[in-house]
């Protein structure tokens, strides 16, 4: 596990200028995000909200590599994303998405695999990153045998294998009851206190986003623009306690207010 | 615990098939049933054994079987290929699908004498029309299980950044295995049905052939014999995929 966490490198994520036009104009394209620009730090834990439609998860897909914009360029450790670098980008998605013929392990292992890593290499990273997760004694299960906690946790624990420089979560813990989806994120806060990579989060939860993290994109309805990053000086580590503080119920608010009201007319929705 | 329920799993399928045999056998002793129309268990036994020592019966077996492996190999890869094309083209999907499910509707053998016509009644023609009882099933269940095949699945291969071959073999090709066994064995159900019918119906030679001689001169044990080797071949054969489709599809029914 320290050798997991030493051999992460993070990387930080440049979004310049990124617009996405969905359909072709004369059929009434749409557009989906406006001019983004915004810069993550290597190893911080970066949050998008925003409204439904608001484009947070297509900007989060190109980050993966695998949409392109229409116009404008993600740069992802300097490098551009112009199709999809698994070794660069773990990516989570809001359904586990795990493979139901394979086992947790062998779910875990399809990226190494894709990379034709040899079977000993691939079981032994496997088991480091379902150790992570807090799987390791469910590593011949299959899918169906597990809850959607842990199938989210085997999903996380792929997204990690490749120790990539960002992990890409996309409401990952959306389709979890209250309680699990709390776990879930201490969890999570815990894994990357020990991997150290860049997280990129999508939700629609304000409370998740303000308890993860270190700077929370907000952003408005169709077409997507970045309205404001906010800052989260809540000190690490987080705790439940921390919810029912003034600074938390204020970033809370403030972000739920720039959702709510976004500056200038024809945005109200 | 396994054991007991596997035992009860074959046991009770035995006893009754076992108990069905005895009423049969008793029945036919006590005179309650026409010998002519149900000769006695022992008897269709002692024909069988009899059959089954005589080079001719071997000789329709190997007719038989060599007409309806012949049909299985064209049209299992045939319809699968066409299965793959209708849904991997809309277009042409949209096309001919219809189309084929107005084929498949319609009873096969209505088609019988215009085979027998166009192919003569050798071995072609009943290869030619067990393919074609048997090529509607695989391009529908084929087309169907290609697109059943999960977009996230195919999504999340994407994102680790596999390749199309990747994505076939390791998405598309696990994900529709119990789809695909099950196919192979509805296929050769039509295939095997197919081949006997076309057989029975005009033929010199082949299993299907031995059955309609016999009903037709009242060779009442000899068309129940038959009736078993049929019965056996077939069963073997679906019994065996259906143990492969459990193998491979253990995932699929708790999903």
């Amino acid at each position: 596990m320290i050798e997991t966490a030493r051999t992460t490198r993070a990387a930080g994520i440049e979004v310049r200028g990124v617009s996405m036009r969905y359909g072709n104009a004369e059929a009434g394209a749409t557009l989906a995000l406006k001019d983004v620009s915004l810069s993550i730090a290597p190893g911080s834990f970066f949050v998008l909200v925003g409204p439904s439609g608001c484009g947070k998860s297509s900007l989060l897909m190109m980050m993966t590599g695998l949409l392109q914009p229409t116009s404008g360029q993600i740069l992802c450790g300097g490098q551009a994303m112009d199709k999809p670098y698994p070794d660069r980008a773990g990516v989570v998605f809001q359904e586990a998405n795990l493979y139901p013929w394979l086992t947790a392990q062998k779910n875990v292992e399809f990226p190494l695999m894709l990379k034709g890593i040899p079977q000993e290499e691939r079981s032994r990273r496997a088991i480091e990153a379902l150790d992570l997760v807090g799987l390791a004694g469910f590593a011949q299960r299959h899918p169906h045998e597990l809850s959607g906690g842990m199938k989210q946790r085997v999903s996380i624990a792929r997204g990690l294998v490749q120790q990539p420089a960002v992990l890409l979560m996309d409401e990952p813990f959306a389709a979890l009851d209250e309680q699990t989806r709390l776990t879930m994120g201490d969890e999570l806060l815990r894994i990357w206190e020990r991997t150290g990579q860049t997280i990129v989060f999508v939700t629609h939860s304000l409370t998740e986003a303000v308890y993860l993290a270190d700077e929370i994109a907000v952003m408005s309805a169709r077409p997507g623009q970045l309205m404001e990053i906010v800052a989260v000086d809540l000190p690490r580590p987080r705790s439940l306690e921390m919810m029912g503080t003034p600074e938390y119920a204020g970033l809370r608010n403030r972000i739920w207010q720039l959702i709510r009201n976004p500056a200038g007319p024809g945005h109200e929705h | 615990m396994k054991t007991s329920r596997w035992s009860a799993a074959l046991l009770h399928p035995i006893t009754f098939f076992a108990a069905a045999i005895a009423v049969w056998e008793a029945a036919a002793r006590a005179g309650v049933v026409d010998p002519i129309l149900l000769p006695s268990a022992s008897q269709v036994a002692q024909v069988l054994a009899q059959l089954l020592g005589q080079a001719g019966t071997w000789e329709a077996i190997g007719v038989t079987a060599l007409e309806t492996l012949g049909a299985f190999l064209i049209a299992v890869p045939a319809g699968m290929l066409i299965g793959w094309f209708l849904a991997e083209n809309r277009y042409w999907g949209a096309v001919f699908k219809p189309l084929f499910y107005f084929l498949f509707s319609i009873p096969k053998s209505i088609f019988l004498p215009m085979f027998i016509l166009a192919v003569g009644i050798g071995l072609e023609q009943k290869i030619a029309f067990g393919v074609f009882s048997t090529i509607f099933i695989v391009v529908m269940s084929i087309s169907t299980a290609i697109e059943s095949v999960s977009g996230r699945h195919r999504l999340v291969a994407e994102c680790y950044g596999a390749s199309r071959r990747q994505i076939a073999l390791h998405v598309f090709l696990p994900s529709m295995l119990p789809a695909i066994l099950e196919t192979l064995r509805l296929a050769m159900v039509f295939n095997f049905t197919g081949i006997i019918l076309a057989e029975m119906y005009v033929s010199r030679a082949g299993i299907g052939h031995l059955l309609e001689r016999w009903g037709q001169n009242y060779m009442l044990p000899q068309l129940m014999a038959g009736v078993v080797i049929v019965s056996c071949a077939a069963i073997v054969f679906n019994e065996s995929l259906r143990a492969l489709e459990n193998k491979f599809g253990h995932w699929r029914a708790s999903r």
